[in-house]
């Protein structure tokens, strides 16, 4: 049991923060089953981040003064049955409620995590654990869930987490860690905690929208969406191996991470086509920002501070401030992008059909036919195979037609793919504003 | 500071620096940033309207793709963006039914000034074939030589009484029921041959 008690514990600190954005593949699932709207769709995400960002700090600072194994076992024992309750709600209503559940347990088990891998390890090797878990979590998490949601449902993303949640159960009792006298206290470090707001509302934008660019905008399935977006935890990786070579500053490392995640979200911004290998080196050039930054923030407001668990609390909370920041800021504008790109779609589909090499009688059929489609997706981009198998035209225009089908989705696909360029560029100045508060001056101290 | 050291430092922001150029300058250089949807053209500029159909049908799709053109013209709009306006039933307005009409018109004397509008000869054994009339009727009719029907009948003249006569409105307020659709097209130009032979008797007598 001994051996597993780390490894436990750093899986549940990663299980609770990809629980972030685990189901973000997931959203049209659940969508379509729980037969509910897109803005209530989007609270299954924005629950969990917002009751995470209250809750973390609370947590903390309870738990600095007790025991934490037994408060963190009942957190991870909450955030497990919530997991369940998850998997099997039966509406929207019952899901977000899970979900905040989820959350608060997930709160008191991440902050408690860290006091017990501190002493099951020493603080160093503890703090790294800890900060690496997380930085684990957040990056695989959209990769797990859409992997998850295409081999066998939406359901299956949280019905997975309970088992390993109910073995670090056990792994917490098993740790014997006392409460630290607060001889000293230290105020939270502000600049690491908001680079890290600013950074987590970035990455909001760089995985939440990357995925629904994917499978909204280009209609890949979640599974194919999922392994595009692998691309960040493994350039995440490769951070490290990079960051050792070179020998950076530590604040050096923190601001290039963050030009590196503006400058891979401009990439998403500007991408040529809709082909999924332009997404790769952008989304590499946001793992490794995301490598060299979160992990170094992470340690550098905890580290040296006093009550380490509070300040621990502190970085969850501002991390997932920044995520809801993100969303809250994001949604509102993709979606209006989204609607205000089916005007120039129409014109271009409509554009295409007067001008295809089709008989009239086809033309017209077409136009029916995309009518239909196009009026019974309002606010999402339409499929148009469906609509195009039921045209018939003769043998000599078979041709056309599935040329004419190619040229259409080609003109979804720009339109969505432009819909998406303001919030990718919005997500890259979250990131420069990240790295204007890392290379600000430093207000100089005066002597008293 | 030593040299080396300094040099370090500056190691990771150089590569970070490459990377960024790197990536960004591919995508630019493959399009990127110009990945949009596909523009409408200015409904002003020169339009060539290609038809895969012949005969009547396709000089009706010539002409309605050339007058939806020079209405959106002259309205200030993209020909697509009239195309979509005009497809929804219930929003068509007065002026556009008028900037239809006036595009219909000014198309067919531009065909017939071009000489692209074909004779009457040419259409009459097709308008005949879907025509319901008298048997014997139709067949003295196609006994007639080209040279007495191009005589009796113009293109251009049959056409401008027929958009002159057709309910525009009520044309694009039932776009979606074909069968209706073609016999009130028919109806027109049955009425339009009627008075432009009428009136062609009347100037020789």
């Amino acid at each position: 049991m001994r051996r597993v008690v780390g490894p436990l514990l750093a899986l549940t600190v990663a299980l609770v923060l990809a629980d972030s954005a685990v189901v973000t593949l997931a959203l049209p699932d659940i969508l379509r089953e729980l037969d509910t709207s897109v803005a209530q769709v989007a609270w299954v995400l924005i629950s969990f981040n917002l009751v995470l960002a209250i809750a973390a700090v609370p947590a903390a600072v309870a738990l600095a003064r007790v025991r934490p194994a037994v408060p963190t076992a009942l957190g991870i024992a909450a955030f497990a049955g919530a997991s369940a309750w998850c998997a099997v709600a039966g509406s929207i209503d019952v899901l977000i409620a899970a979900r905040c559940v989820q959350a608060l347990g997930g709160a008191v088990a991440v902050v408690g995590c860290l006091e017990l891998l501190v002493a099951r390890y020493d603080e160093r090797r503890g703090i790294t654990v800890w900060v690496t878990a997380g930085v684990v979590g957040t990056a695989t998490g959209p990769f797990a869930g859409g992997l998850l949601t295409e081999l066998i449902s939406w359901q299956s993303i949280f019905i997975v987490q309970v088992p390993v949640a109910v073995l670090a159960v056990p792994a917490a009792l098993a740790v014997v860690a006392m409460p630290l006298p607060t001889l000293d206290r230290h105020r939270p470090d502000v600049r690491p905690n908001v680079t890290l707001a600013l950074l987590s509302a970035a990455l909001t934008a760089a995985l939440f929208l990357l995925v629904l660019l994917l499978v909204e905008g280009w209609s890949r399935s979640p599974g194919i969406a999922a392994l595009t977006v692998s691309v960040v935890p493994v350039a995440a990786i490769a951070a490290g191996p990079l960051a050792r070579a070179l020998r950076p500053s530590d604040e050096m490392e923190v601001a290039v991470g963050c030009f590196l995640i503006a400058g891979g979200l401009v990439g998403l911004a500007i991408l040529p086509s809709a082909h999924l290998g332009w997404t790769v080196a952008p989304q590499a050039l946001v793992g490794l920002g995301l490598g060299l930054t979160v992990d170094r923030l992470t340690a550098k407001a905890v580290s040296l501070r006093l009550p380490r668990i509070e300040h621990a609390g502190w970085t969850i909370g501002a991390r997932h401030v920044g995520v809801v920041l993100g969303l809250a800021v994001l949604t509102p504008v993709f979606t209006a992008d989204l609607r205000d790109a089916q005007v120039p779609a129409q014109e271009a589909i409509t554009a295409l059909v007067l001008d295809a090499p089709l008989q009239p009688q086809g033309k017209i059929a077409v136009a029916e036919a995309l009518g239909t489609a196009l009026s019974a997706e309002q606010g999402q981009v339409p499929e148009l195979g469906p609509a195009f198998d039921r045209i018939d035209v003769p043998v000599e225009e078979q041709f056309a037609l599935a040329r004419l089908e190619r040229d259409l989705g080609d003109q979804l696909e720009r339109a969505a793919t432009r819909a998406f360029r303001d919030s990718f560029l919005l997500g890259a100045g979250f990131a420069l504003l990240a790295l204007l508060v890392v290379v600000a001056p430093r207000r100089r101290r005066t002597a008293s | 500071m030593s040299r080396p050291h300094s040099l370090r430092r500056l190691a990771l922001p150089l590569v970070a620096l490459v990377l960024v150029a790197g990536v960004l300058g591919v995508q630019v250089a493959n399009g990127g940033g110009a990945y949009e949807p596909l523009r409408p053209a200015d409904a002003c500029s020169e339009q060539v309207v290609t038809s895969q159909a012949e005969g009547i049908e396709g000089l009706t799709e010539q002409l309605v793709l050339l007058a939806v053109a020079d209405a959106a013209c002259a309205l200030g709009v993209t020909r697509e963006a009239l195309t979509l306006e005009l497809a929804r039933s219930g929003a068509v307005t007065e002026t556009q039914v008028d900037a239809l009409r006036e595009g219909l018109r000014s198309v067919v004397a531009q065909m017939e000034d071009d000489g692209s509008l074909p004779l009457a000869s040419e259409l009459v054994d097709e308008a005949l074939d879907s025509a319901d009339l008298n048997r014997f009727l139709e067949l003295a009719i196609r006994a007639l030589p080209d040279s007495l029907v191009d005589a009796a009948l113009k293109t251009d003249d049959v056409l401008l009484r027929a958009i002159d006569d057709l309910d525009l409105r009520a044309l694009l307020s039932n776009l979606d029921d074909q069968g209706d659709l073609n016999r009130q097209v028919e109806a027109a130009v049955t009425q339009a041959v009627k008075d432009s032979l009428v009136d062609r008797v009347r100037d020789i007598i």
